[in-house]
């Protein structure tokens, strides 16, 4: 029988809804254009070259190495791109996805990249065009909600915070704004520098929508321990039990 | 010139379920002005810069955080704060009422009003350094400790002793 890797325990929605982050078999919701992707990330204009820091791989003639044998590399690394980052604030209000889980969706599904969880920020770094498409994939993906979450390569400063009247995450350098559409427009890229056009990202999703597909457990939400008042604490809980009691005594053998 | 009162003045604290934009803010503190009663008044929230202050894009301008006018009971000033809590002292109990209803009505959303002690009465070492000896002890408690003097926004029925600045 094949092997199918177990992600993560509990049978909450927010259980159902981080197995699925980290499995990497997520909903597509929307198709935002590369090129916008690129203008928003703002490494480089999109059409350009990519800036490389070392000459592709099958030039550079490699060493006889068994392991580069079995490894193929990525687009990226193949090409010698720059290592880029992109980098995501997630807000508390039922954002869909966290930085936890942001991490763990890249280490689990992206190959080459490193990924970094601050307690309000997550960041991913990977070669130019590897980075750009896992930008890509969390751009269309139920791992975003555009008012929710957005792309802040500075001034991250905004998850923990209360939403504004309109429901988006509050941005002191306002790079997303709500238009008189609905629609979510990026108007500047992830550090705050004014994008020459607005990149529609689609509309946001509602508030039930949000707390459907979230990862964060709330105690106004899906609390960890499951059904309030039921006999039992929902696995998640047991398993973090167990997992802190194997850390604490960490191979301690009192014989 | 403080004129004594013959009531026990409250404070109160306003907290809005979500941070409010100027056109709202505008609708709630006149609601407030409106209502009376009021001795000071502070608004508070996370500092909307003008420019980008820092990382790869600084000085870059933030247009949409310039020129925040409202115009608050016949006086226009800029608000450089998201306002998401305002703080204020009522002549007397009886002006809480009106106060409470004027939140419900102008805000779209819940709002939580705490009853407390929210402005400190003793000068600090920072009210000392920035303005020396305060004469008008209304001033205390609307400072902002980490904020530069123009960045204040102070709010009266009448004008404050301290440079006379009403923003």
């Amino acid at each position: 029988m094949a092997y199918t890797p177990q992600f993560y325990p509990g049978s909450t929605s927010v259980g159902i809804n981080r197995r699925k982050h980290m499995s990497g078999k997520l909903d597509k919701l929307r198709d935002i254009p590369e090129a916008d992707v690129v203008a928003i990330m703002g490494h480089r204009a999109a059409g350009a070259d990519y800036s490389s820091t070392h000459p592709p791989l099958k030039e550079m003639g490699e060493p006889d190495c068994p392991i580069r044998q079995i490894v193929e590399p990525t687009a990226g690394a193949a090409a010698g791109d720059r290592v880029r980052y992109s980098q995501w604030t997630d807000s508390m209000y039922f954002a869909p996805s966290i930085p936890y889980w942001r991490s763990y969706w890249g280490a689990i599904n992206c190959k080459g990249c490193d990924p970094g969880t601050l307690s309000g920020r997550q960041i991913i770094e990977a070669r130019e065009r590897d980075i750009e498409a896992y930008t890509k994939a969390q751009y269309d993906s139920e791992m975003t909600d555009v008012a929710l979450c957005s792309m802040r390569g500075c001034t991250v400063h905004g998850h923990s915070l209360r939403l504004e009247e309109n429901g988006m995450q509050f941005d002191m350098l306002a790079r997303t704004e709500m238009g008189a559409d609905g629609n979510v427009y990026g108007v500047k890229d992830q550090v705050g520098i004014p994008l020459d056009r607005k990149v529609n990202l689609g509309k946001p999703m509602s508030e039930a929508e949000a707390k459907k597909r979230t990862t964060i457990f709330r105690f106004d939400g899906i609390p960890m321990c499951g059904k309030v008042g039921a006999r039992k604490y929902d696995e998640a809980v047991e398993a973090l039990h167990h997992m802190w009691e194997l850390r604490s005594k960490w191979g301690f053998r009192p014989e | 010139m403080v004129t004594p009162s013959d009531t026990e003045s409250i404070q109160v604290e306003i907290i809005p379920q979500r941070y409010l934009m100027p056109a709202t803010t505008q609708k709630l503190l006149n609601a407030i002005y409106e209502n009376g009663g009021l001795i000071r008044i502070m608004i508070h929230g996370p500092n909307l810069p003008r420019s980008v202050p820092y990382g790869p894009g600084r000085g870059s301008p933030i247009e949409e955080n310039r020129d925040l006018l409202i115009d608050v009971g016949g006086q226009a000033f800029e608000l450089s704060v998201k306002v998401g809590r305002i703080r204020l002292e009522l002549e007397s109990e009886k002006y809480f009422d009106g106060l409470k209803a004027a939140c419900e009505r102008t805000l779209p959303f819940s709002v939580q009003l705490k009853k407390g002690k929210f402005f400190h009465t003793r000068q600090t070492l920072t009210d000392y350094a920035k303005f020396g000896e305060v004469e008008d002890k209304r001033i205390l408690g609307l400072i902002d400790p980490r904020a530069k003097k123009e960045r204040l926004a102070i709010l009266s029925e009448e004008k404050v002793t301290i440079e006379d600045e009403e923003r």
